[in-house]
């Protein structure tokens, strides 16, 4: 099931569709949206999920078929804890 | 990194090499655009054998876009092979039109590098100013080329049909060591179209870099920056090793270091033009 919440600029690459189709991969993340770049944040086991190269060989076909150029994981940080997801940026979790 | 020894048959490239040579002693002496990159090592290195040591001069244009350690592979790479250098500061971040970052900023790095070179060149003797711009750069998206036009800079190895990879067996064969050197455009080539091109942000990128290659990252390296995001890409074959958690805590930390608040990495991993194609400049 997804939950999703978008906020800032609505492109028409379809983001909300791309979110469900990781979802049933398996892969558990929310998802940014930067122009043509998806931005994956994974949770612990979906970033165990896409360790797997037949997983993240279909996330980027997904993504192609969603319209975006560029997929991307972003790495947990432990350095960053307080900064936020810029305004313009579409963001959906599941 | 590994050649594909198939891809270059030995008549092929002993001919080519055959041809520079012949180009190189009808238009010699040559200053040579000289970076220490793959393709101007190689043709500095081939106008020196094939012209002696005062047939060739290699110039380094010197700027906060060029990275230091390339600038120490170029002089490691003139001083083994005996070929003269000299160097000149560039000063293409001081002009708004290249700061401003358009998609023809290559124009204008080109155009300050050439109108500061050729002069020099010319003053010392060298009617004949080389690039190293090979046969596969004819085809991709190049606005510096037309400031080479402008300033009539030669390109040689592109003329006489060197691909990159022609250029890698070559440089092997002569013993320079960047045969096996990823490819490394300036560092604005990380930074949108659109996005200011400064200092800091040059340098923030150079240290990030320069850290994933003390982690032992030696292919292909590119870190994308996005404002706070540092998108990293890596050669495709080096990505799943990198995707296991203590490497990838090791990457985050070196890239944070730089001053990124956020680190992601590709999961398609390097692709030369990246960030054309992800602003429609090109396609994927």
């Amino acid at each position: 099931m997804t939950r999703s919440e978008e906020r800032g600029d609505r492109s028409a690459r379809n983001a909300v569709a791309l979110g469900a189709a990781i979802a049933k991969l398996g892969v558990d993340c929310a998802l940014e949206v930067r122009g043509g770049l998806a931005l994956l944040l994974p949770s612990p086991t979906g970033a165990v999920a896409l360790q797997v190269v037949e997983t993240r060989r279909a996330v980027l076909a997904l993504a192609k078929d969603h319209g975006f150029t560029h997929v991307a994981i972003e790495l947990p940080n432990e350095r960053r804890r307080s900064s936020t997801p810029p305004t313009d940026a579409s963001l959906l979790r599941d | 990194m590994a050649l594909d020894l198939d891809a270059v048959s030995e008549a092929d490239l002993a001919a080519k090499c055959s041809a520079l040579v012949a180009w190189l002693r009808a238009n010699g002496p040559v200053a040579v655009g000289y970076s220490g990159g793959v393709d101007s090592a190689y043709l500095a290195v081939a106008a020196r054998q094939a012209l002696g040591a005062d047939g060739v001069l290699a110039i380094i244009g010197r700027s906060a876009s060029y990275p230091a350690e390339q600038w120490a592979t170029a002089r490691e790479v003139a001083a083994r092979f005996d070929v003269r250098v000299l160097e000149l500061d560039t000063a293409e971040l001081d002009d708004p039109r290249y700061a401003a970052n358009p998609s023809n900023r290559c124009y204008y790095c080109k155009t300050e590098l050439w109108s500061r070179l050729v002069p020099v060149a010319r003053a010392r003797g060298f009617a004949t100013v080389v690039d190293g711009t090979n046969a596969d750069d004819l085809s991709d998206y190049r606005p510096g080329a037309q400031a080479a036009r402008e300033h009539r800079i030669a390109s040689p190895l592109a003329e006489l049909g060197f691909t990159k990879l022609h250029i890698r067996h070559a440089s092997r064969a002569l013993g320079i060591p960047t045969w096996q050197q990823p490819s490394s455009p300036c560092l604005s080539s990380r930074l949108p179209y659109g996005t200011e091109v400064t200092r800091s942000r040059l340098r923030q990128i150079e240290l990030a870099e320069a850290s994933l290659r003390r982690l032992g990252i030696t292919g292909d390296l590119r870190v994308r920056f996005h404002d706070d995001l540092a998108r990293v890409e890596l050669a495709p074959a080096e990505l799943s090793a990198w995707l296991e958690p203590e490497r990838l805590a090791a990457l985050t930390d070196a890239v944070s270091e730089a001053g990124f608040a956020r680190v992601a990495l590709d999961l398609r991993g390097f692709r030369s033009g990246s960030l054309n194609v992800l602003h429609g400049v090109s396609t994927a």
